[in-house]
């Protein structure tokens, strides 16, 4: 459904990305792991053009563009379809939770505003934060406001949601409620690609896992086969140490 | 001191009152809100990045916070007509104050602008809002707030620079004053007054910012809702 090929990215003179191919199937979930400084979260913002792309391809249900080449309108037009939730959540700090989640809504997709107030509620019981709804974001604590973050993206009605680290600026105890939204998601069968550095959320909830390192995609395969029978020397050395820091 | 003076001071307080209120005080507000659509133009255009109007707004900036503001007022009130533009005092006045302020007051909302978070774009981005969308929801509201300290700190300096119109015809405040002390021969007297009358604007002016400033921060009530619910 979503696939990227031959993605570049450079930042300066480093070169973060040399050559990805990705690609997410409808109800997929797949977790890209690996160490800081692999290009995870570049190929995330690739993908969904929060940076410029030096070269790549990218196919997204029917539209297909060279990412090189791509202009904002048609940038506007796949980032319909997709949604994006920050490690560092992003809630607009001007709104309430709820006026987070409508804003999508009423201003880009011109729903009517007690539709989009319904929805937004729903939305935000889905994540089981409706008794929130009147608060502002500085009023959440972090877990709370990833919650709502997510409900943002799940209320724009996205054909994949794409997470960056959503709980690395998390304290232990605030990363569970998080994920265990995530489970729920996947479990309905929503299709996300999730760039994260817990193992055990990866292993249980992934189909497919995508381990990089240095730009470039080591291995790749279903999560329980990545995890338990690594074929590449480095997956079975970044695990290990994923392993022990647990 | 003397009863002379006395007298004239209580009979001419009303007498530089009425133009100050009359004349000083619309002078400000009409150049202020120039200079706040000015400045708000100048930021955005820098700040989106558009070509041509960027290098305009940065070359406005430099001529009119690099010349005296008292040449920029004589330029548009005695040298304009010369090029077949004839302009009352007053309109000139709010032209030069407000052309003058808005250079001071893009620089202001355009580091407010700047001060926004870049993430909170990129998530207005992620959900659909284009750029115009992005600046009216997400990023002005937030700016407001920050600039708004500079912005009224400016609205002050104004008040007292509108005085300078009294050099080019401009009967406010300042210019009666200068009359009436002129005919008295009690200049002390008179400009002492003046600045009182002066300071007491500015007092009010600073009270409002006071009470605006709790006006605008958002979350005062949703703050004190949380403060009782874990009370």
């Amino acid at each position: 459904m979503l696939e990227v090929k031959n993605l570049h990215k450079s930042f300066g003179t480093n070169e973060v990305l040399k050559g990805i191919d990705f690609q997410i199937d409808k109800g997929e979930v797949v977790a890209i792991i690996g160490p800081s400084g692999s290009g995870k979260t570049t190929l995330l913002r690739c993908i969904s053009f929060l940076e410029k792309v030096d070269a790549g391809e990218i196919t997204f249900g029917e539209l297909h563009h060279d990412m090189a080449h791509i202009t904002q309108r048609e940038i506007r037009r796949i980032r319909f379809d997709m949604a994006f939730v920050f490690q560092s959540f992003n809630l607009f700090r001007n709104m309430t939770a709820l006026g987070n989640v409508m804003e999508g809504l009423v201003t880009a997709r011109k729903v009517h505003r007690e539709d989009a107030r319904k929805t937004a509620l729903e939305m935000l019981r889905k994540v089981g934060m409706e008794d929130r709804a009147m608060y502002y974001p500085d009023q959440l604590s972090g877990g709370q406001q990833q919650r709502v973050a997510i409900a943002r993206a799940i209320a724009q009605n996205p054909q994949v949601i794409l997470f960056d680290e959503p709980t690395s600026a998390l304290d232990p105890e605030l990363t569970e409620e998080v994920l265990d939204v995530m489970r729920t998601l996947a479990k309905e069968g929503t299709t996300m690609a999730v760039v994260t550095h817990e193992m055990r959320f990866a292993m249980d909830v992934a189909s497919r896992v995508v381990f990089m390192e240095g730009g470039v995609v080591v291995e790749e395969g279903p999560s329980k086969r990545v995890f338990l029978e690594p074929k590449e020397e480095r997956t079975r050395q970044f695990l290990r140490r994923a392993y022990d820091a647990e | 001191m003397s009863e002379r003076i006395i007298e004239i001071l209580v009979s001419s307080f009303t007498q530089i009152l009425i133009p100050g209120i009359k004349v000083t005080i619309p002078l400000t507000l009409a150049s202020f809100a120039l200079s706040f659509l000015l400045g708000m133009v100048l930021a955005i255009v820098q700040v989106a990045n558009i070509r041509g109007l960027k290098w305009f707004a940065r070359f406005y900036i430099w001529v009119f916070r690099g010349t005296p503001l008292l040449v920029q007022l004589f330029i548009i009130f005695f040298g304009l007509p010369r090029l077949g533009i004839i302009l009352d005092a007053f309109p000139a006045a709010v032209l030069a104050f407000g052309m003058n302020l808005g250079a001071y007051n893009a620089e202001v909302f355009r580091s407010a602008i700047v001060a926004i978070p870049q993430g909170q774009t990129e998530a207005a981005q992620m959900i659909g809002l284009n750029y115009p969308q992005t600046l009216v929801r997400v990023v002005l509201p937030q700016a407001f707030p920050i600039a708004f300290p500079s912005l009224f700190n400016n609205l002050i300096s104004l008040l007292k620079d509108t005085s300078l119109a009294s050099s080019i015809t401009v009967i406010e405040l300042f210019t009666t004053a200068q009359q009436i002390a002129a005919r008295t021969y009690e200049p002390f007297a008179l400009y002492c007054e003046a600045a009182v009358i002066y300071l007491a604007f500015s007092t009010l002016l600073t009270w409002l910012q006071t009470w605006l400033e709790k006006k605008l921060v958002w979350k005062t009530k949703e703050k004190y809702l949380v403060a009782e619910e874990q009370a």
